[in-house]
């Protein structure tokens, strides 16, 4: 080894390595090579390679590396091999049976039992060997021993006559290729090349490398046809072959296995894409002469490299004088293409090549279909430059991307003679410029709709705290202008669905933005203070406007269902955002779309999280307490609101979710500039659990079945009352924590002054559009549900009570106590009735104490008690026990309702 | 005060005796009035509400009677000392005690209760130890609550030789206490109790009775009853609710039993079954596996809990009965009083 790093490394190994790893960033270096694709290959079939090529393959792969291993005397490792060789000898065991086995197989065997031999014979070797290689030696030695003797014959006849068999063999490999005539002399060529360069030990096994070289190589390569290119390669490698031979056999035969190991991989790439395509074999010969004398250099001994390229060409597009027209550039365009999503292709020089050939067209007035087509495919390539979908635009790629869409549009704009549809077959395109309007394959949303997705995930990848983010979020409004020229394009040309699809984008890209300046027009604000750039913002359309024009378009043209329940649900959003609740709310009912959104996609019912949350915080705005809760329920009642509004991801342990799931999630994040105020949204759930929940409490504090309007509430309730030192509140959840108490207690002035304060303005109040109104409701509601809870808890202190000290103490007007004391004797919440003339409750006294509250409870738990008991007693008995009358039992749960204590004592009698 | 004058007032027999067929080797207790004072005193100063103190009686049996001559009450747990060693103390007090020439013998522990709630797995363990280890013994329960109402409520109460035994065993099992036959009636038997003081001191109490200047107030007169009723329902609520859980159980674990009963049945039936065809068929039959490793029965509930949880309701609704019956007479007294004014 150390010899072939002391040959020399100069920089040109380094230059030809580099290239042969797929390097986007490397063009330079595959500019290099002087040939370009042409097409008189084109048409060229390659055969597809059979399970046997590959098994063999991987054979020939093993074999190698113990060959490697053997010359450099690593016992251990040729040992290791050895055992990975069985077992893959063993799985392509049933191409073996059909084939025979492959006499490069028996080759190994047989040289590698010799060469065994020769080392335990060498008893001074031995002994400079370490303990390891000594080891395996001796295991390896017996193995293959045992493994021989399975093989005797072969290896006999091998080594009897070891030229002939490996003739035979490569009689049989072309005939089962079953391609062109010559491969015969080919793989023969190439056989004797292989040998020369494979030779490895002092005795001669000359035909060794041969089989190396049929085993794959020539199934594959006989294939091509042109004989030529073939035939002097060969002769080359034949030629630096004997020549290396004479210098050193190691050095040599090192520099074969580099050698073919080349084609091998190239072809292995080419043939996995399954494409028709080939480059020339001459522009193959020199790339790899050149490799080769990096290779030497290198050594030989590294494991397979990726693909070697296969698109080298130079930034020269036509040969010289060729005549530049339009079916020249189709072939140049399409040539480019097939490279296209190939392993070894380098994507950036294939866009270059595409900006390169889409100037050349534009110099040669070629007219704008072809300059549609190849825009077309410049931004498909553009798409195309990340291999997945998690990885996201490179900001000079989004924005050659942003300007090629736009160029396109303004192309398709000035030419209104251009058609372009998914369905125009490739070969129905015209594009020569004729009377007869442009055809080109291609559509221009599917594009467009690509570039708001990726637009999507650079937001997603960007952290929303930086000056990225806003850099990025500026783009936004060229992507809402690429879309309204799309859009505007499509109303004239595009069929229905191509219009629903692209209003649902501008829909996307409108629903969540407040709109300020139809805000402020409302107030009445619009006027003469303000600077011209607002002037110019506020004319057009309010979005509300646009918003209903779209989504009616949508609810009546569309067909998927999809579309239009997305359509629905921004709708809604957006009438929620501008507090139309009631609009909103209407919608959200007449879609009927809480009865089924479980079987929508995630991405959907996101959405529809989404709206019901923005719903609700619109509820709760127009002081609808109740739908507020509602409709925050759902989501806030998991307790992962988070990742329901697609706004993060939970902490959560690998059990649960693996990697790739979390890779799905996290691509359907939503971009933090749409994202929903969290704190916001749990203090509005809070706040109005709070409301609901106070005055019920006090209203049931007996009922031993009380059921809970807000566990999520009672849960705050709870932690606030563990703590052991209890601070002035610091947090949302405190504050609410601390109100809650208050108005327990009919103190609505502490409790308004926790809810609304100058913390809780900049945490929560504040973010509303409109701020004042909601905190003066919010004031009211607190006065309103204090007075209730008031009258809940302390009505037992009185005989009467004067309307007047109650609008007092909560400072409401009489009317509004009036009107809520009524409310509540109507409900017979309150047992009382107002005297008119003196403005007084006066309290009746009929509630049960708070003993007969107790014995009532008592005695629905002994009705359960009892019931258990019996059914003990039916356990015992059987059925057919006849111990229970069953009509008897059926009058007991009867009576059960009312609690009669005869009922139960009569029962009881009976059964005991 | 008024327990204390009770107290004073000579041997009075506070608890009815429930019947003088028992067999055990104590069939009265005499209380010295100073025990008395001391457990009455040690609940003052150191048990609040529902907190429990506890204490160790001395005393020695005479005949059947088990005389109760003196006690000292057990220092209240705290949890810096948790290595307080309690034996340790026991030792050293009645070593110190019996220096002073008093009564060293252990003959009992006693303990306040919060509202009759004295029926637990603790009393029981401990109560078995104590008789397991001294024959004599017996549990003074305090009810302070009771007493403040204007009647000193003192019990004696000692574990069945039935319960023993089970407690020997310690054979919760339904099988184990069905076999036993035993009832939440028949867990504690209750022994009366006779306060007796010396003549000196009874002398000392008339003398006193006459000089004191403290007004008579009669707790016992007291006519308000919700809160104490409220409480007990409260207690007796929760008991239920407990018992209610304990039925849930028991009744879970034999409807899997009887489910299980019935899958061995089958499986035994189809082997036989199969076994018969063998044989017909000349073939061995199969091998005889071990059922009870195929069916594991479940695991049986213990029923102890639930024995205690029913002492304990009864011994509530007996609180109540005797409550609510004494506040009827009261309020026909106060009635009566009301119409003849």
């Amino acid at each position: 080894m150390s010899r072939f790093f002391a040959t020399g490394s100069d920089s040109e190994s380094e230059e030809s390595s580099s290239a042969d790893e797929i390097t986007p960033k490397a063009p330079g270096t595959t500019f290099k090579q002087s040939l370009l694709l042409s097409d008189d290959e084109e048409d060229t079939k390659r055969v597809v390679r059979s399970a046997k090529d590959k098994r063999f393959e991987e054979l020939t792969n093993l074999i190698k590396t113990i060959r490697n291993a053997m010359k450099i005397r690593d016992m251990a490792k040729c040992l290791e091999e050895f055992e990975q060789l069985c077992r893959a000898f063993l799985k392509s065991k049933n191409i073996v049976d059909k084939e025979g086995v492959p006499p490069f197989y028996i080759r190994l065997l047989a040289d590698l039992e010799d060469y065994l031999n020769q080392l335990w014979e060498d008893k001074e070797g031995k002994k400079k060997m370490n303990k390891n290689n000594a080891k395996a030696l001796s295991t390896l030695r017996q193995k293959i021993r045992k493994y021989n003797r399975d093989y005797e014959t072969e290896i006999a006849a091998y080594k009897e006559n070891p030229q002939e068999s490996a003739d035979e063999e490569e009689e049989k490999e072309p005939g089962d290729s079953g391609s062109s005539s010559d491969s015969d002399d080919e793989g023969g060529d190439e056989g004797v090349t292989a040998k020369s360069f494979l030779k490895k030990k002092p005795e001669p096994t000359p035909e060794a490398s041969k089989f190396l070289k049929t085993a794959k190589g020539s199934g594959d390569e006989s294939s091509s046809s042109e004989d030529d290119d073939d035939e002097d390669w060969s002769s080359d490698s034949v030629h630096s072959g004997s020549e290396s031979s004479d210098e050193g056999d190691e050095k040599t035969s090192s520099l074969a296995v580099v050698f073919l190991k080349k084609t091998l991989d190239t072809e292995k790439s080419e043939k996995r894409l399954g494409k028709k395509r080939k480059p020339k074999k001459k522009e193959r010969l020199e790339e790899e002469a050149e490799e080769e004398g990096g290779e030497e250099v290198e050594g030989g001994w590294e494991k397979v490299k990726g693909g070697a390229p296969l698109v080298k060409e130079k930034p020269k597009m036509f040969a010289k004088g060729t005549e530049i027209n339009i079916p020249v550039v189709v072939k140049k365009l399409n040539e480019i293409l097939q490279a296209r999503g190939k392993k070894g292709t380098d994507r950036a020089a294939q866009i270059e090549l595409l900006h390169a050939l889409a100037a050349i067209a534009n110099e040669n007035n070629l007219g704008q279909g072809i300059m549609v087509k190849i825009k077309f495919n410049i931004i498909a390539s553009l798409y195309d430059y990340n291999p997945n979908l998690a990885a996201f635009m490179k900001p000079d790629m989004w924005k050659k991307c942003l300007d090629c869409i736009d160029e396109l549009l303004d192309i398709l704009f000035d030419n209104n003679n251009i058609f372009i549809g998914e369905n125009i077959a490739e070969d129905s395109e015209s594009l020569a410029i004729s009377d007869q309007p442009f055809r080109v394959r291609g559509c221009i949303l599917t594009l467009v709709e690509r570039m708001d997705e990726e637009f999507t995930k650079i937001m997603q990848n960007t952290d929303p705290h930086s000056q990225e983010y806003v850099d990025n979020l500026k783009d936004e409004g060229r992507v809402c202008g690429i879309i309204d020229r799309l859009l505007d394009y499509l109303e004239t040309k595009g069929s229905t669905e191509e219009i629903c699809r692209i209003y649902l984008r501008r829909i996307m890209h409108t629903y969540y933005k407040f709109d300020y300046k139809a805000h402020r027009r409302s107030l009445g604000l619009q006027g003469e203070t303000k600077s011209e750039q607002d002037q110019e913002e506020s004319e057009g359309e309010d979005s509300a406007v646009i918003m209903d024009r779209l989504c009616k378009f949508i609810y009546a043209k569309d067909r998927t269902d999809r579309i239009r329940t997305c359509a629905i649900l921004c709708h809604i959003y957006h009438h929620a955002l501008h507090s139309r609740w009631y609009q909103a709310r209407d919608l959200m009912l007449m879609s009927h779309l809480q009865d089924n959104i479980q079987h929508a996609d995630p991405p959907v019912q996101i959405l529809y999280n989404r709206t019901m949350v923005q719903l609700g915080i619109c509820a709760f705005r127009q002081g609808m307490i109740k739908d507020a809760h509602n409709a925050l329920l759902d989501i806030q009642s998991s307790g992962r609101a988070k990742e329901l509004l697609g706004q993060g991801l939970l902490m959560r342990n690998m059990q649960e979710r693996n990697a790739e799931q979390e890779k799905i999630e996290k691509r359907r994040q939503v971009p933090f500039h749409m994202h929903i105020n969290l704190e916001l949204l749990e203090c509005v759930y809070l706040v109005s659990a709070m409301l609901l929940e106070i005055p019920y409490m006090a209203a049931h504090e007996f009922d031993a079945r009380r059921r809970m309007i807000s566990k999520q509430f009672h849960h705050q309730l709870r932690v606030g009352e563990r703590q052991p030192l209890l601070g002035p509140p610091e947090s949302m959840r405190e504050h609410v924590v601390a109100a809650s108490k208050a108005m327990k207690m009919g103190d609505w002035r502490t409790c308004h002054s926790f809810i609304i304060n100058e913390k809780m303005n900049s945490k929560v109040w504040d973010l509303f559009p409109e701020t004042q109104r909601v905190r003066e409701m919010l004031v009211r509601k607190i006065q309103e549900e204090s007075l209730r809870t008031y009258l809940f808890t302390y009505s037992s202190v009185y005989d009467s009570i004067s309307m007047e000290t109650l609008s007092e103490m909560f400072e409401l007007e009489i009317a509004t106590v009036h009107s809520i004391i009524s409310k509540m004797i109507i409900n017979e919440e309150l047992m009382a009735s107002l005297d008119q003339p003196t403005q007084t409750v006066v309290m009746h006294r009929t509630e049960p104490t708070s003993l007969q509250n107790m014995a009532l409870q008592l005695a629905e738990k002994l009705g359960s008690l009892v019931e258990n008991n019996e059914r003990v007693f039916d356990l015992k008995q059987g059925v057919y026990g006849g111990y229970f009358n069953r009509d008897q039992k059926g009058g007991y749960q009867q009576n059960k309702g009312g609690y009669q204590r005869g009922g139960y004592r009569n029962q009881n009698q009976s059964n005991y | 005060m008024a327990s204390r004058k009770e107290s004073g007032s000579g041997p009075t027999t506070v608890m009815a005796s429930t019947g003088g067929t028992l067999d055990s080797p104590v069939k009265q207790i005499q209380i010295e009035g100073l025990v008395v004072l001391k457990i009455i005193k040690h609940y003052q100063e150191e048990g609040q509400g529902s907190e429990v103190v506890q204490g160790v009686l001395l005393g020695l049996v005479v005949d059947d009677r088990l005389e109760i001559t003196n006690c000292f009450p057990f220092p209240q747990h705290t949890e810096d000392d948790a290595d307080f060693d309690e034996v340790q103390y026991q030792m050293e007090m009645m070593r110190s005690l019996r220096h002073v020439n008093i009564d060293h013998l252990h003959v009992g522990w006693y303990q306040s209760t919060y509202y009759g709630s004295f029926v637990s797995r603790a009393l029981l363990d401990s109560q078995f130890s104590y008789q397991h280890a001294i024959e004599e013994s017996v549990v003074l329960i305090y009810d302070p609550i009771k007493t403040a109402q204007g009647s000193l409520s003192l019990k004696a109460y000692r574990l069945t030789p039935k319960l023993m035994e089970i407690c020997k065993e310690k054979d919760f099992t339904p099988e184990g206490l069905k076999k036993a036959n035993i009832g939440f009636e028949h867990m504690f038997e209750e022994v009366p109790i006779v306060i007796r003081n010396s003549h000196l001191i009874n002398a000392l109490m008339w003398d006193l009775e006459d000089k004191s200047t403290v007004a008579d107030k009669h707790e016992l007169l007291n006519l308000s009853s919700s809160n104490h009723l409220e409480k007990s329902l409260q207690l007796l609520m929760d008991r239920v609710d407990d018992m209610s859980q304990e039925i849930v159980k028991y009744n879970t674990y034999s409807r899997n039993l009887s489910k299980q009963q019935q899958q061995k049945h089958q499986y035994l039936q189809r082997r036989q079954q199969e076994n018969a065809q063998r044989q017909s068929r000349g073939e061995p039959p199969l091998p005889e596996e071990d059922i009870t490793k195929m069916f594991k029965p479940p695991q049986p509930p213990p029923r102890m809990d639930t024995l205690l949880i029913a002492g304990q309701i009864n011994n509530y609704c007996q609180n109540v009965k005797e409550f609510t019956s004494q506040n009827l007479g009261k309020l026909f007294m106060a009635e009566a009083l009301q119409e003849h004014n």
